[in-house]
């Protein structure tokens, strides 16, 4: 006896943009501005200046530039990353429950 | 009709199709009805959709539901053809950028989708609303919940196993949450939910809430609306203050109390936030410090300490649905996610037309 096969979809949908993946590194931080982007949750902004003082003290970084993007549970908006952008080198992001 | 466009995959059998779902990461965590082009056609054309027909667009990843797609997952989940049109109602609810879709499912906070869906077509389609409306035991119930999920799943890319989904506990709902109202006890002279949110009377509606969740409580004692909604209070003070949105489930033997003394609708709301208040210094004391409450309370600092706050933002946050079956006083209140600030509830009407 021959088993009948069976054809089946596939249920998933390609997603427009990257879910996954990291920026490039640089070789050093040697002179660059940090952004430091909290999510406005109670805990990234300390998260992110403990992590900021230890790359202060490592590296010769250029400061550090500070946002908050608001509304945690929705992206920031095109034009806030854009000028964001525009003022750091590197840039953290922080989610602090 | 146009074509399918989805890839498909020729398997040895069915249990081997189950096997490729489980391994691709298609599934819940359940079996899953292999989707055959043709089951999938055959759905398609039930409905009266088109394979390419774009049903919901997810504003944050922009990720496209279509019909093709809708009808695999919802086929996946075991739904029969003609429950098809609750699904694409729900998944237009769930798009709408107000009701914040992917900040629900991937937050933290875990909150499931709890569909309602009220009118004619839950006596059609056989959706519970009366005895475990909650429970197990119904398909329409559990698959169109299901085909939601899958969706969500599949298409949203937002599964548990590759850490989008940020749950820190989860939830039961997220494998299927699917009620109807119990329109046949509802206490004389109230409207249905969705007409009470705009619907047309007669048409059928699906409400989509970002749900918590569900806390039950027993109230056999108080025979008076007064009695049973300070009941009802006592379960929303550890939500509180200033809910924007929560669902209050109303058991018939409850609603049975709210009709004999004919109370109307309205008066749930206004009751409760008249009623279900506390000081600044009260609010404070209860500890509520962190997590949804932690803005509320840090507003709280602003005001008088002896000023009463209401545990809702307004009469309207009271969202009243009767469900369940007879006897029992069992009730319950179900918060949403952000207490409603961040996300709100969404009803839309079900489009029958052929």
């Amino acid at each position: 006896m021959t088993q009948e096969t069976i054809r089946v979809l596939d249920p998933t949908a390609p997603l427009s943009i990257a879910t996954d993946g990291m920026a490039d590194r640089p070789e050093s931080l040697a002179g660059m501005r940090v952004g430091l982007m909290r999510n406005s949750k109670m805990k990234s902004e300390p998260l992110l200046d403990a992590i900021y003082d230890v790359l202060a003290e490592r590296f010769d970084v250029a400061g550090a530039y500070k946002v908050d993007k608001g509304e945690a549970s929705r992206p920031a908006e095109p034009k806030f990353l854009s000028d964001f952008s525009k003022e750091v080198d590197v840039a953290l992001l922080a989610n602090g429950d | 009709m146009t074509r399918l466009t989805s890839n498909s995959i020729e398997l040895p059998g069915v249990l081997e199709a189950i096997e490729t779902y489980f391994e691709n990461g298609w599934s819940d965590g359940l079996p899953v009805v292999p989707p055959t082009p043709e089951a999938v056609t055959a759905t398609l054309e039930a409905a009266n959709l088109r394979p390419d027909a774009i049903l919901g667009i997810e504003p944050v990843k922009s990720a496209v539901i279509t019909a093709e797609k809708a009808a695999i997952n919802a086929i996946m989940a075991g739904c029969k053809p003609e429950y098809m049109p609750v699904v694409v109602a729900a998944i237009g609810a769930i798009t709408q950028p107000e009701f914040n879709l992917h900040g629900i499912t991937v937050s933290t906070m875990g909150a499931a989708i709890l569909l309602v869906v009220n009118g004619p077509i839950t006596e059609e389609l056989g959706i519970n609303s009366k005895t475990s409306a909650f429970g197990p035991g119904y398909r329409a119930n559990a698959t169109i919940g299901r085909a939601i999920r899958l969706l969500i799943i599949n298409v949203l890319g937002t599964r548990t196993d590759d850490g989008l989904d940020k749950a820190t506990l989860g939830h039961p709902g997220k494998y299927s949450w699917c009620i109807a109202e119990n329109e046949d006890d509802l206490p004389y002279g109230w409207t249905p939910m969705h007409v009470t949110r705009g619907v047309e009377e007669g048409k059928s509606a699906v409400t989509v809430f970002p749900g918590l969740s569900a806390t039950q409580f027993g109230e056999h004692e108080a025979n008076t609306p007064e009695g049973i909604l300070d009941a009802f209070a006592q379960r929303l003070y550890p939500l509180g203050p200033g809910l924007d949105e929560v669902a209050i489930i109303i058991s018939p033997e409850h609603a049975a109390y709210l009709e004999k003394a004919r109370w109307q609708k309205e008066q749930v709301g206004n009751y409760l936030f008249e009623n279900a208040r506390k000081t600044a210094s009260e609010w404070t004391a209860m500890g509520l410090q962190s997590g949804a409450q932690q803005e509320n309370n840090t507003k709280l600092d602003a005001i008088e300490r002896d000023r009463p706050i209401s545990v809702l933002s307004s009469p309207e946050s009271a969202i009243p649905i009767v469900v369940g079956g007879a006897g029992g006083g069992w009730s319950a209140v179900i918060p949403t996610w952000s207490n409603g600030s961040r996300a709100k509830i969404v009803t839309r009407a079900i489009n029958l037309s052929k």
